[in-house]
């Protein structure tokens, strides 16, 4: 049945993109920095994944246990040498905003440049869990399944942390209002760089898991970054529930772009959904209004 | 003297540019295109962005859409055809794309022009696999190199002129004014959406030119050469470089940007990347404002005054503001209920009320900044319900905000200059008079950014008065004022109903509703609940109990 055909694979290919962008949506949503080069950080965790699975033969989901602290610590790093500089420097918010893109710019061909010298520009791919499994007459592989758990775990946990938890709420106060945190005694500065440093261990969980099943090279992480800003923009900035939901939306339509009109054109759709949903509703699906 | 040796300079300087390929071998001819066309692309570039701050990644979009014409046309039509179908279809994709877009501001902006010249490559790629039945297309073109370079030089001219000549135009200080912000901009009668767009289109032109002039360099073209995203991103950090700021900035960031790549690709092809981007990173950490930003802090030229055209016929009979029933509501919360009022020229109106009981909505609806759910507005016998706020600051209703907004990165002349440019009425005082009226004349060239709340307030009085307005809207203009600057702001008050100016204030401090309004309005939850002489209604027993509670409290 076409329909099935469609949203199934829909769902779990929108589940990767919902995976991939629970990091973002922290480090935009929280600590405000747009990270262009979050793409390169998942192609780099993915090529770490590559590297212990065929090096040394290491599961890729053991792999998580290295990728993931070390994600943390580096990211933490970029945030503590040049990213928080600039919110000191950044008169408000928009100012940070333009500083931290053209930062993170700089920052992506750096990383970009690196992998391109270890790697070379060709594609990898490995082989693990790709085994097909029937649902619903529609088959699908089971490491897609397992990536579309993880998002949703990750997703639910990530949640209840930011609502149940003090950290959460001092998180979500800097979202909300630098200024005012800091007026009820939130240190500012070092919650948003574990808020950072958080988004780039999740980015680091996205590149493995998506490595366990899709092709990559070097120079592909700028597709992943827009990939991720669509739906964390879509979801409505720091909404982690919202991301979910736009990350499996995005899915379902590039599907039926690709069964129904034309595979070519899934990219072309990707970004007209984006515009589209910039243009009408910027505060996101789910966003509140402006403040 | 030093004038006629600079103009000698300049002179041979053209001249040796001019000359440049027939001295030159074919190597340094690349490099002098390479130079020539990231100058007017950076140029270009920083002419829209550089003023006001929207940081688009969609030079190549641009770019590509001129190569694609010149690749597609330019065997069957003449070439100077083919350059204006360039730079025509390069505007309408910039106008559609515009008006559109240009209301995102910041990273949406950002990612915007980001994804829309992804979305075009996409479709051109798209379009040539399907229909062209072929990804590139090869051009034969009789277009030399020396030609091409003279071709480039020439629009490099042009984009300079152009930016010179816009930089010293009203257009450009308006340009500023948005870019410092847009709200107070707009309210001093700068129609923010017609200028962004129409530099905006004019800085897609230059930029769909060059891709069409840039095209026979290539003999082989598909959308990944001409939609490179890497282009976009070069032309960012050299503009960014040299500094975006003024029109002469870019091309200090182009010149070494452009021979550190070409020795780059020469000796570290494989550590391209990595080097371009840590260039990149210092840029941003080490040089915010741009190598001009450490040789002149303040490089544009200031416009003295604004343009001066006759003034429109104003109507004189009847009330100059006559406000019907308007209504505003918040979804379910009526902010403004039904209000009705009239002020007659040369009266000074006070509205008060407890906080949260409509006053700032109220005064957003005269000066446009919202729109009425119902009601209607007229301001000297003009219906202006519903109006932009620029078109009601040109009709001469002018008013000062609650959270002060001044334009902090111009001068204090600046700030008064921006909102002199597109009133229709004629002049009554210079920018110098009107600081000196609200004592700023010591503050000239000083930065609004770095003046004192109180003096900021000053200011925002004085770029209000600029637009030469026949009513002014003050919004809690004396809040926060110690008691003898408190006392020189009522004084100030009378001075302008004197020099015959209309005044709405909306106020807490009462001292000045009693001596300066003879008339007030007192509003609570949305409504007028009572009006007349200050002493009166001030002792009225409704509006006691709207500030203080009931007799219970």
């Amino acid at each position: 049945m076409l329909l099935i055909d469609i949203v199934l694979p829909g769902l779990v290919l929108g589940g990767m993109y919902a995976l991939i962008a629970l990091g973002l949506t922290l480090q935009y949503g929280v600590a405000r920095i747009m990270n262009l080069s979050y793409g390169e950080s998942l192609i780099a965790a993915a090529f770490g994944a590559l590297t212990l699975y065929t090096g040394l033969g290491v599961s890729p989901l053991v792999a998580l246990l290295l990728a993931v602290p070390c994600a943390v610590v580096l990211n933490w790093l970029l945030y503590r040498l040049l990213l928080a500089r600039l919110m000191r420097r950044g008169k408000d918010r928009g100012a940070q905003e333009i500083d931290s893109i053209l930062v993170t710019f700089g920052v992506l061909f750096a990383v970009q440049g690196v992998m391109l010298i270890a790697f070379g520009g060709q594609y990898y791919s490995y082989s693990y869990l790709s085994i097909p499994v029937v649902v619903l007459g529609t088959t699908l592989a089971v490491n897609r399944l397992v990536a579309l758990l993880f998002a949703a775990a990750i997703g639910t946990a990530v949640y209840l942390l930011l609502t149940r938890t003090r950290v959460g709420t001092a998180v979500r106060a800097i979202a909300v209002d630098a200024g005012a945190a800091r007026l009820v005694g939130i240190d500012v500065p070092a919650m948003s760089g574990f808020a950072f440093a958080c988004g780039g261990g999740l980015v680091a969980i996205g590149g493995v898991l998506v490595s366990m099943f899709l092709t990559f090279n070097a120079s592909m992480g700028v597709v992943f970054t827009m990939k991720a800003l669509v739906v964390v923009i879509m979801g409505g900035v720091g909404n982690v529930l919202g991301a979910l939901v736009a990350g499996l939306m995005l899915g379902v339509v590039e599907t039926a772009v690709a069964r129904l009109v034309d595979p070519g054109l899934t990219l072309a759709a990707t970004y007209a959904l984006f515009l589209a949903v910039l243009l009408i509703r910027p505060t996101g699906l789910f966003g509140r209004a402006a403040a | 003297m030093s004038k006629a040796i600079a103009c000698c300079a300049g002179l041979a300087l053209a001249a040796a540019l001019i000359a440049f390929p027939l001295y030159v071998n074919g190597y340094y001819l690349a490099l002098g295109i390479s130079v020539l066309y990231f100058t007017i692309l950076a140029t270009a570039w920083a002419m829209f962005s550089g003023p006001t701050r929207y940081i688009s990644l969609a030079t190549v979009a641009f770019f590509g859409i001129g190569a694609y014409t010149a690749a597609v046309l330019g065997e069957t039509w003449s070439w100077p055809v083919v350059l204006l179908a360039a730079a025509a279809i390069g505007a309408l994709v910039a106008a559609i794309t515009g008006l559109s877009t240009l209301r995102l501001s910041g990273i949406y902006f950002v990612i915007f022009s980001f994804g829309l010249a992804e979305l075009i490559r996409q479709l051109v790629i798209w379009y040539e696999v399907n229909i062209h039945k072929s990804v590139g297309r090869y051009l034969f073109s009789a277009v030399t190199q020396d030609v091409l370079y003279w071709q480039l030089l020439g629009l490099t001219a042009l984009v300079f002129l152009t930016g010179f000549l816009l930089g010293r135009s009203r257009y450009g200080l308006a340009l500023r004014a948005i870019g410092a912000d847009e709200t107070a901009a707009s309210h001093s009668g700068i129609d923010a959406v017609r200028i962004k767009l129409a530099v905006f289109i004019l800085s897609a032109v230059f930029m769909s030119v060059t891709g069409a002039i840039m095209a026979p360099r290539w003999t082989y073209i598909d959308p990944s050469i001409a939609f490179n995203p890497m282009i976009s991103f070069q032309v960012v950090i050299m503009a960014l470089l040299g500094g975006a700021g003024s029109l002469f900035g870019p091309v200090l960031g182009v010149i070494p940007l452009v021979l550190l790549f070409e020795v780059l690709t020469a000796t570290l092809p494989n550590h391209f990347s990595i080097v371009l981007g840590v260039i990149f990173v210092l840029i941003v950490m080490l040089l915010p404002r741009g190598v001009i930003g450490l040789i002149s802090p303040w490089s544009w030229s200031t416009p003295e005054g604004g343009a001066k055209g006759t003034a429109p016929v104003r109507a004189r009979s009847g009330p100059l503001l006559q406000v019907d029933g308007a209504s505003k509501s918040f979804g379910g919360l009526r902010a403004v209920d039904n209000v009705s009022f009239e002020v007659a020229a040369g009266q000074i109106v006070g509205i008060i009320g407890p906080n949260g009981s409509g006053k700032t909505t109220l005064l957003n609806l005269l000066s446009g900044a919202l729109a009425p759910s119902s009601g209607a507005i007229r301001f000297g016998g003009t219906v202006i319900t519903g109006l932009k706020p620029y078109r009601i600051a040109r009709l001469g209703l002018a008013r000062t905000f609650q959270l002060v907004r001044v334009m902090a990165d111009l001068t204090v002349a600046e700030n008064v200059a921006a909102a002199a440019l597109f009133s229709t009425a004629p002049a009554r005082a210079t920018g110098r008079e009107l600081l000196d009226l609200v004592g700023l004349a010591q503050m000239h060239d000083t930065p609004a950014g770095e003046l004192t709340y109180i003096d900021q307030k000053r200011l925002e009085l004085a770029r209000a008065l600029a637009l030469t307005p026949q009513l002014v809207l003050l919004d809690e203009w004396l809040a926060g004022l110690n008691p003898s600057e408190l006392e020189t702001g009522i004084a100030l008050i009378a001075r302008l109903r004197d020099r015959g100016t209309t005044i709405i204030m909306v106020e807490h401090v009462m001292d000045a509703i009693r001596a300066l309004c003879g008339h007030c309005i007192v509003m609570n939850a949305g409504s007028v609940i009572a009006r007349g002489v200050p002493d009166e209604v001030l002792s009225d027993p409704t509006v006691v109990t709207a500030y203080l509670g009931g007799a219970d409290a």
